[in-house]
């Protein structure tokens, strides 16, 4: 009895739920999508979800019926059901019916895949794609732009033109994996190896998403985050970006991404220590071979940095000395 | 009949304790195996509620970041290597024997050995979190290299003890084989054997053929990580990207065992499922060839499908297809078992005592679990799903809901033959309906969770849209620990003043009810000729036409 209400509960609670899940929000579908290969993405997801809701379905109701249908009642305790010991064409039903079902689920896929994985050279209005060079670190991620631009933890990327994105880590770094839910799937960006992933989106806005591979203890801080802009505005930005005055820019995310994450925004320590007023912070060379090189626990978080990168790290620090708060 | 003289036991080994210490019985021994699973599940139990609190909202601040990835790591080895693989193991050295109608196992000392072998490897990662550094950090994946970065002690430990646990698992695979291939009664041939026994067999296979990979690549993150010997130093770079090593290459060889894993803690609890039903139905299990060989199809395709894990590394769309199939395939064997069991109800005189609410349980979660990987193995949609918090629902709903309520099924179903009292019915069910509720509220909100972008192995988040789902799985944690706490207050109660029952308390089908309860040391006085798969149940029919003899109730 008490089975059977709480198995009818949850039946009840699936059916309340599948309109949101329709709807694609509230988690009952994969975040709504905002570009081609994430829309196709969310199609699939539709589309396999009518094959498992149909089973899932199937299965409780038949266990539900069951369990009260052929409830004991008056029955004697040990009473003998019908000694009955199967049949094989049923077997065979349940067999063949689900290879019916992944035949179809499989081939939607391989349909669906190009669309999802192949990089669109140019948009539909013959617009040329974006080539960037993203790599994951402990635990902030770096952007290059064609131009040699560089950027930390916000991609900005023109609305419209597709992206595509080559995504690796330093040889020394650890395994990470790129992932904003609404542009697309996740892809790993793996030592020694290069993936590739893009988005297209057409309309402006920011786009958040984080590290989804355990990369050490501030994995959960190493956000990442695409800003679609108009293109003319993106274009500004990257001319901007490149040019000599903006290094300050530049050296902002730098402390936001790479130093903050473990010395707390203001320097105020976290877990790593307190580094308001050190002398390092306003010595370029000593600040140069700590972030360089690293020490002791702290990872070497500037390795391979261009030398535009350092200096917008020492001006942003001679500029806006942390102040612990 | 021939006086049989047994070697006489020493004195000092006839003592309360030291009796257990050096017993080679295999029910002392599969008791032993169960007793101290069940104490690593508490612990590893506390560490998942810990994190839980940690998680209930944005910044809690409970556990820092190094904290935090110790539990995920402890935790999840834990209870894949120290509670449930031993558990089911446990069962297997309880079960085996008496279900063939053996004397005990084919090697009795080598039993002793791999649980003693499991003891201390189970020790060796508990304490690690005393180690200089603390306890490994890396998720019990362990993937390189950052693991083979991390410059404290606990993740060598972690390496020494799973090697350890390997050591064990392997040694208790081939004595299962042994026994099964050699000790079965008159007449029970492969396709009278019990279910269960079928599972330990596929599961013994499975341990056999994968384990040696995971060895290989723990050897080799071993060695990455640099061992030294009396001043001699050596360190290789088998995964290291800057000397030409490969990372991804850990991935393949942990999880060529990895996802076989998976199969060994679950092929079991299917066996289990696929006793605990017939008894509670009163009806024989429907399609028996199809469940024994589901089983055997279910063992040889979980060794075909182990890159489904490893669908965002950027293998070509060509293998991560081939992948895909393989990882579908495995669900038809599944769902084979599953109609099989429901269609095992149909017409049945169903008896709702607590074995069969965890085994009923068992198929409405079980199903969830199933159904959500075939999300994760349509590996577009994996790529959004990969790696967040509706993974990590998918295997709660599989090992916890799946293999763990089946467990509960077998305690409360073999209880009164391990220890000649039948646990508590009232406590049971409230035992199972506090974990079944806590269960769905703890890990059903995490699907979506995983769907709106949290990945998992954070130790916080900064997206406060997350927090009403992550309250609510905190919240269902607790429900969860009363649930179990009604199991602790049974066992107490069971254990002061349980009712003695006699051997065939639920009036089954196989070997074991027909020993004593518990069964003496060598286990049966005569055992029958096996007519069939359900030889109590032939017996019970045999007399009931000779003498009129009805059966007790």
């Amino acid at each position: 009895m008490r089975a059977l209400l709480a198995t009818t509960g949850l039946l009840l609670l699936a059916t309340a739920l599948a309109p949101a899940a329709l709807a694609g929000n509230g988690g009952f579908a994969p975040v709504s999508p905002e570009s081609p290969n994430a829309e196709r993405i969310h199609d699939t997801w539709i589309f396999v979800s009518i094959f498992i809701g149909a089973i899932f379905v199937l299965v409780e109701v038949v266990l539900v019926t069951f369990i009260w249908r052929y409830r004991r009642q008056r029955r004697e305790r040990f009473e003998d059901g019908p000694q009955i010991h199967g049949a094989t064409s049923i077997e065979l039903i349940w067999t063949v019916a689900p290879v019916v079902i992944l035949f179809l689920i499989g081939g939607f896929v391989f349909y669906k895949l190009p669309g999802i994985a192949d990089v669109p050279r140019a948009s539909a209005s013959g617009e040329e794609r974006l080539e960037m060079q993203v790599t994951g670190r402990q635990f902030y991620w770096q952007y290059e732009y064609p131009n040699g631009a560089v950027a930390i933890d916000t991609l900005r990327a023109p609305a419209g033109v597709p992206v595509r994105l080559e995504i690796t880590a330093p040889d020394e770094d650890v395994i990470h994996s790129w992932w904003i839910p609404a542009l697309g799937g996740k892809i790993d960006a793996i030592p020694g190896v290069t993936t590739e992933t893009w988005f297209e989106a057409e309309r402006p806005g920011i786009y958040e998403g984080q590290c989804a591979e355990l990369c050490g203890l501030e994995h959960a801080k190493m956000l990442a985050s695409v800003e679609v802009l108009p293109a003319d505005e993106f274009a500004s930005w990257l001319a901007e970006r490149d040019s000599e005055q903006a290094s300050v820019g530049l050296g902002e995310e730098e402390w936001q991404g790479a130093c903050a994450k473990c010395h707390g925004l203001g320097g105020e320590g976290g877990i790593a220590p307190l580094i308001v007023g050190s002398p390092v912070l306003t010595d370029p060379e000593a600040l140069e071979e700590i972030v360089r090189n690293g020490r002791g626990e702290m990872p070497a978080v500037g390795s391979g940095w261009s030398e535009k990168q350092m200096d917008a790290l020492i001006a942003y620090l001679r500029e806006n000395p942390p102040s612990g708060r | 009949m021939a006086v049989r003289v047994e070697p006489r036991t020493p004195g000092w080994q006839r003592g309360r304790v030291a009796s257990w210490l050096v017993t080679t019985d295999h029910k002392r021994i599969g008791i032993l195996y169960i007793t101290t699973a069940l104490a690593f599940f508490v612990l590893a139990g506390i560490m998942a509620m810990l994190m839980r609190l940690q998680l209930a909202q944005e910044d809690v601040g409970l556990l820092g970041p190094d904290r935090y990835n110790e539990l995920v790591t402890i935790h999840g080895t834990a209870m894949i290597f120290l509670v449930v693989v031993p558990i089911l193991a446990g069962l297997g050295n309880f079960l085996l024997p008496l279900m063939i109608g053996a004397r005990d196992v084919a090697f009795p000392r080598l039993n002793a050995l791999s649980y003693w072998l499991f003891a201390f490897g189970g020790l060796v990662l508990m304490l690690s979190f005393f180690a200089d550094g603390g306890a490994a950090k890396s998720g019990w994946t362990a993937y390189a290299p950052l693991s083979t970065q991390d410059p404290g002690n606990g993740q060598d430990l972690w390496i020494l003890s799973v090697h350890i646990l390997t050591a064990a698992s392997v040694a208790g695979a081939i004595n299962f084989i042994v026994t099964i291939h050699n000790l079965r009664a008159r007449g029970m041939s492969w396709t009278r054997m019990p279910l269960f026994v079928w599972s330990i067999y596929v599961f013994s296979w499975l341990l056999m053929a994968t384990l040696p990979s995971l060895s290989a690549g723990l050897t080799m993150l071993l060695l990455d990580r640099g061992i030294s010997i009396g001043g001699w130093e050596a360190q290789t770079n088998f995964f290291d990207a800057s000397q030409g090593g490969s990372a991804v290459l850990y991935q393949h060889a942990f999880w060529f065992f990895g996802h076989p894993e998976v199969y060994v803690m679950a092929l079991p609890a299917f066996g289990i499922i696929s006793e605990v039903i017939p008894v509670f139905a009163r009806k024989p299990i429907f399609g028996y060839k199809a469940v024994a060989f589901s089983t055997v199809a279910i063992g040889f395709f979980s060794m075909l499908l182990w890159a489904h894990h490893m669908f965002t590394v950027g293998l070509p769309n060509s293998l991560n297809g081939f992948f895909m199939v393989t990882s579908m395939v495995i669900a038809i064997p599944t769902g084979v078992k599953i109609f099989n069991w429901l269609a095992t109800l149909w017409r049945g005189n169903l008896i709702f005592e607590t074995p069969m609410l965890f085994a009923l349980g068992f198929l409405s979660i079980f199903t969830i679990g199933g159904l959500s990987g075939i999300y994760l193995a349509a590996f577009p949609i994996d790529w959004q799903v990969h790696d967040t918090y509706f993974v990590v629902a998918h295997f709660h709903y599989v090992i916890l809901g799946g293999s763990v309520f089946a467990i509960f099924a077998a305690l409360y179903y073999w209880w009164p033959k391990m220890f000649g009292k039948v646990l508590d019915d009232r406590l049971g069910k409230w035992h199972f309906w506090f974990l079944f509720i806590g269960f769905n509220i703890t890990f059903f909100p995490q699907h979506m969770l995983g769907l709106e972008g949290m990945p998992r192995r954070v130790y916080t988040y900064s997206n406060g849209e997350w927090e009403g789902y992550n309250l609510a799985s905190t919240i269902g944690s607790w429900v969860m620990a009363i649930g179990l706490l009604f199991f602790a207050w049974n066992v107490e109660r069971t254990w002061r003043k349980g009712k003695r029952v006699g051997n065939d308390p639920w009036q089954a089908d196989t070997l074991e009810w027909y020993a004593t309860s518990p069964p003496p040391a060598h286990n049966f006085d005569d055992v029958p000729y096996v007519t069939s798969a359900r030889p109590l149940y032939d017996l019970r029919r045999r007399l009931r036409e000779k003498d009129g003899y009805k059966a007790p109730l």
